[in-house]
């Protein structure tokens, strides 16, 4: 036994200390000689592989020519790590984060203002759509640039319409198309609902037509489709019991009466991991879904046959977008507005490349920023991570060639004029918690929409009023 | 943990006569073990279990306890993951956790002797005044503490934050606990030996170093391995003072297979967490019976 | 003061110095500071800003306040008894000189060594109510019955029946009491420290016991369990402290939800200062935090005279 330990623990000594000698953060050879910039992001697996060959092609070509090197590293807890690290003195020189800290960390002094460089690398509002320009900007200054945007849609399953074709066309409603209006879309879910009755008498449901919350990535905005607004920053106040807001919730209340909570919850608890092949939407559970434009990314990873439906991949080379759409067993469409004449609503989500305070190597940084913004860079890589592009301009070849056929339809409604984006909160992370604390109140049917809205709207507006009341103090020098 | 004078020897003799009486007993005893152990080995299992199965089978319907096929190869894909680095964060992770472990017995040795064996003004107070601080929720120095490190690495031109330090630093300056359990054990050694070793002219860190550390070493082994395990799988500490990934412990950087869309490598993570965890079990399993000793406070033979 | 007791004075503060130091450093000036954050305005970012108790204010009218803190108390309530009691039992079953017990006792100790981050989502995935382990195995024939015999039960007293499958973690009636029920998974630390405090308790005493024709429950009841009192209230302090920080494993599992059911309070502190960057407010609510902390050991204490033997001094 004691030459067992002494084996042991002598052989985990020698780990030890080859572990100490022979590993360490090793600095890339081809770094040497030229200016470092850190990068850090959030995306690990694909994404992240995609985004290296953009900053490998930064190197090898703008990088080298002007002596800049980009170290790209993934990371979890991204925002709070790039905050701590800045409050440090020791922040990376880009770091990408999501829309809603554009605001709040540009509210807090936490980033660099960008206004100059951009105007030095002739980047232009108009170069953009306007949602996104619009997203990168706070107060009249801008803080960052987009690294990928998105825009929400509709998502369905054309085999399961053609399923209940003959309950759709009962319903008097087409299987061949999408719901345009969310009247329609309430039909269209009920008809595609599969419920049944167990032997005790209790509902469950096997498939669902929709489902509000499902994936319910961006369920904090769902008042835009009815033609409502979260915040007014005229008067810098929530507007969050106001009808039309008060009517989004409704409607994401009737889902859960229609279907019964408990059967609903018994449902959804059994949904596997998003990007899993027990996806709601791929596993067929969920027939329409919110959704943006990298499920075909997905879908063509996890279960590349609803990407080939009727003929081989080979075939749709020489064809038109529009051929190409009926090899896909799932179809793209606006999702549909609550309010007549309000088309092409969407919220325009997006990534975004920010310069922390107090960053080492500022001009630099930029530098690799614009080679992102750079037209068929960004084409490359929103190709690459199946999405839509920011930019005013697109190439024809970049529609043609997408790896989803539908991103017309993704370009159109991020361009539209009925597009949001996230609303100038500084305390907008805030927000969002609470708007999904409250939509699940409102699901789990805890609360009335108008109860728990009402309860948000105080708490946020004095969350948001003190905050003004400590910015004003910090400005006039009271504190 | 309080104080065992008896000596253990006679209750052997009694319990050998006694020990034909208790069979019965043992048995159920025995049968009830397997049953919990089983229930506590079950996720275990599942995981060494995932650890081997394909991505897709993991989220098989019904769950298979079998993994078929099985792919160790996991294993070796994990251990040469270019996101995870896994060399680089057990590199890390061995670090804090050696120096902690280093830090932590030393001086909450020397603490808690001075608590224990030395009759100095002021010393009961003291040590309610250092259990008191036992009830100080990390979560409330947890930011000013962030703001110190950062006062001592701009004053002592020795950079704290954006490297380990943070993480092993304190642990130099004796923890709370762990004096406290070594503090009783100190109690229970006889004094008569301090003083024959005084009369002899042996002075106080003398009787510390050459009397006192051979005798603790049960109790010292209990100490460095709650140690070690704290360090081995804390994460709310590297999470508020490490940033940098090439900084990353294993406990932080198994967090990385928790994609940001949810698409977790299932097995790859089981994997890597059984990588994590078999050191941990070596060392418990070598250790258990004087670990088991070492709380215990029989020390004296 | 003798010349001894200055020589004592002096060698004794020699050998608490580190200890000295590390409280001052690490823990004195960071106490004073975040006591002195807790009336500022601080976002980590900005130097901070006298305001006065505007914070504590805020705080008291904070509905998500009080939300996590009554959810941090009835996860307490579930998880610190149910502890108490499966970590002594085990401890007492491990004391036992069974073929196996080193074996045992490694498995039992062996989820604390576990990862956090790895056993949460080892255990969010056994509570995934269509493919987790749970349901699956209260689904076959003995559990069944169970629940079916607990239903009967649960209808005769017209409590709401237990619907199967159950949705563990999004169910709000259910996800505060499965995380409880995780706990238990990890006592094995707790084990290990009662293993010690039994081998402390005299053999003679029960032994004598024995004799005196006690049986089993009369032993443990009037030897064994005032013998280890004192051990029962160390862990009762630690577990009392290690509930109300209960952080790593809802924050990876859940994220607080569902409807916020399992927002425990340092996860709101931690939002509050990482996430929201309000570093002010999250020490007013760590302040909170210990004197709750000192509010309930204090009463622990005091009432800890009633049962807690100590053997000697």
């Amino acid at each position: 036994m004691l030459i067992v330990r002494g084996i042991i623990l002598t052989a985990l000594a020698g780990v030890l200390l080859y572990l100490l000698l022979f590993t360490g953060g090793a600095v890339a050879p081809e770094a040497r000689g030229r200016i470092v910039v850190v990068y850090w992001e959030k995306w690990t697996g694909e994404e992240a592989d995609q985004m290296m060959q953009i900053v490998n092609d930064f190197n090898n070509t703008v990088g080298k020519r002007k002596g800049i090197y980009v170290q790209y590293l993934s990371m979890s807890n991204i925002t709070q790590k790039t905050l701590v690290s800045t409050a440090a003195g020791v922040p990376p020189d880009v770091a990408g984060l999501w829309d809603a800290q554009v605001p709040q960390f540009a509210a807090i002094n936490a980033l660099e203002p960008l206004d100059d460089l951009a105007k030095q690398h002739g980047i232009t509002p108009d170069y953009y759509k306007p949602v996104y320009w619009k997203g990168c900007t706070y107060e009249g200054r801008l803080w960052g640039l987009i690294s990928t945007p998105a825009a929400a849609a509709l998502h369905y399953n054309k085999t399961l319409f053609l399923k209940h074709a003959n309950k759709l066309k009962a319903a008097g409603l087409d299987p061949d198309r999408a719901p345009r209006t969310i009247e329609e879309l309430d039909r269209y879910a009920a008809a595609l609902d599969d419920i049944e009755i167990d032997s005790y008498g209790k509902k469950r449901i096997r498939a669902s037509g929709h489902l509000p919350m499902e994936p319910g990535q961006w369920i904090a905005y769902t008042a835009y489709w009815f033609g409502g607004e979260l915040f007014d920053a005229k008067t810098d106040r929530f507007t969050l019991t106001s009808p039309e807001v008060i009517r989004a919730y409704e409607w994401i209340k009737s889902y859960s009466v229609r279907l019964g909570r408990d059967s609903m919850t018994d449902f959804t608890s059994g949904f596997g991991q998003f990007n899993s092949t027990q996806n709601a939407f791929l596993s067929g559970a969920v027939a329409m879904e919110q959704e943006g434009p990298w499920m075909a990314n997905y879908i063509e990873n996890l279960k590349p046959s609803m990407n080939r439906w009727k003929f081989p991949k080979e075939k749709e080379r020489d064809m038109s977008p529009e051929e190409r759409r009926n090899n896909y067993e799932w179809g793209v469409a606006p999702f549909p507005s609550a309010v007549p004449g309000q088309d092409d609503v969407t919220f325009a989500a997006f990534d975004v490349l920010l310069i922390p305070r107090g960053a080492k190597h500022r001009k630099e940084a930029f530098e690799f920023m614009a080679y992102v913004n750079r037209q068929d860079v960004m084409e490359k890589l929103t190709s690459l991570h199946c999405k839509n592009s920011p930019l005013r301009i697109v190439s024809p070849d970049y529609i043609r060639n997408h790896p989803n056929p539908y991103i017309g339809i993704y370009e159109k409604l991020a361009a539209s004029k009925n597009a949001h984006g996230v609303p100038p909160i500084p305390i907008l992370p805030e927000v969002i918690d609470e708007l999904n604390a409250t939509t699940q109140r409102i699901y789990l049917l805890q609360a009335e929409p108008k109860d728990a809205l009402a309860d948000a709207q105080k708490r946020l507006q004095e969350k948001l009023d003190d905050f003004r009341k400590r910015q004003r103090l910090r400005q006039g020098g009271e504190i | 943990m309080s104080v065992n004078t008896l000596n253990g020897n006679g209750n052997k003799r009694i319990a050998r006569q006694t020990r034909r009486r208790h069979r019965p007993e043992r048995w159920l005893v025995f049968v009830a073990l397997v049953i919990i152990c089983t229930g506590f080995a079950l996720p275990f299992i599942w995981m060494i279990s995932t650890s081997l199965k394909t991505l897709d089978k993991t989220m098989s319907m019904p769950p298979q306890l079998l993994p078929s096929p099985a792919i160790p190869g996991n294993y070796l894909t994990v251990l040469n993951h270019p996101k995870l680095n896994f060399p680089l964060l057990t590199r890390n992770t061995l670090i804090v956790a050696v120096l902690s472990v280093v830090g932590t017995t030393l001086s909450s040795a020397l603490v808690a002797y001075g608590f224990a064996r030395i009759r100095f003004k002021g010393n009961s107070a003291l040590f309610g005044l250092m259990l008191a601080t036992m009830m100080i929720p990390f979560p409330v120095i947890m930011v000013p503490l962030f703001a110190v490190f950062r006062f001592i690495g701009e004053h002592a031109a020795m950079p704290l934050l954006g490297t380990l330090t943070p993480l092993w630093l304190p642990a130099f300056f004796g923890s709370a606990f762990n004096i406290f359990l070594l503090r009783q054990f100190f109690m229970t050694l006889p004094l008569e030996l301090s003083e024959a070793a005084q009369i002899d002219g042996c002075s106080e860190i003398g009787i510390f170093w050459r009397i006192i550390i051979p005798l603790a070493r049960p109790a010292l082994s209990v100490v460095a391995l709650f140690t070690f395990m704290g360090a081995w799988n804390d994460f709310l500490g590297p999470l508020v003072y490490i940033q940098d990934p090439s900084q990353y412990t294993l406990a932080l950087g198994l967090q990385t297979f928790q994609s940001q869309h949810g698409g977790t490598e299932w097995n790859l993570l089981m994997a890597a967490s059984v990588l994590v965890i078999i050191p941990v079990i070596i060392l418990f399993f070598l250790a258990q019976k004087t670990f088991i000793q070492g709380i215990a406070t029989t020390g004296m033979k | 003061m003798s010349p001894l007791e200055r020589r004592r004075l002096g060698s004794g503060l020699v050998f608490i110095s580190p200890w000295l130091i590390g409280f001052t450093v690490f823990l004195l000036i960071p106490v004073c500071l975040s006591f002195y954050y807790s009336f500022c305005d601080y976002s980590l970012l900005q130097t901070p800003a006298f305001i006065g108790l505007d914070n504590y204010r805020e705080l008291l009218g904070d509905p998500v306040f009080w939300q996590s803190l009554r959810n941090t108390g009835v996860y307490a309530s579930l998880a610190l008894p149910a502890g108490m009691l499966v970590s002594l039992g085990l401890a007492l079953l491990l004391n036992q000189k069974v073929v196996g017990q080193s074996i045992f006792r490694t498995l039992i100790f062996l989820p604390s060594l576990v990862p956090t981050v790895a056993s949460a989502m080892l255990w969010l995935w056994l509570f995934n109510a269509k493919l987790g382990l749970i349901n699956t195995l209260l689904d076959m024939p003995p559990f069944a019955a169970t629940i079916q015999g607990i239903n009967v039960a649960l209808g005769a007293v017209h409590l709401p029946q237990i619907q199967t499958p159950i949705s563990w973690l999004t169910d709000p009636a259910w996800a505060l009491p499965a995380l409880a029920f995780m706990s238990l998974w990890g006592v094995g630390q707790t084990v290990v420290i009662y293993l010690a405090g039994l081998q402390d308790v005299p053999g003679e005493l029960i032994e004598s016991a024995e004799l005196d024709g006690a049986n089993a429950w009369q032993r443990l009841w009037n030897v064994t369990l005032p013998m280890l009192s004192p051990v029962i209230f160390f862990n009762m302090i630690m577990a009392i402290i290690g509930a109300l920080q209960e952080f790593s494993i809802p924050y990876i599992m859940t994220g607080g939800g569902p409807a916020r059911a399992t927002y425990f309070f340092t996860m709101y502190l931690y939002d509050n200062a990482f996430t929201y960057l309000k570093m002010g407010y999250a020490s007013a609510m760590a302040w909170i935090q210990l004197l709750i902390v000192l509010l309930l050991t204090g009463l622990s204490f005091w009432l800890s005279k009633r049962w807690v033997h100590y053997q000697s001094k």
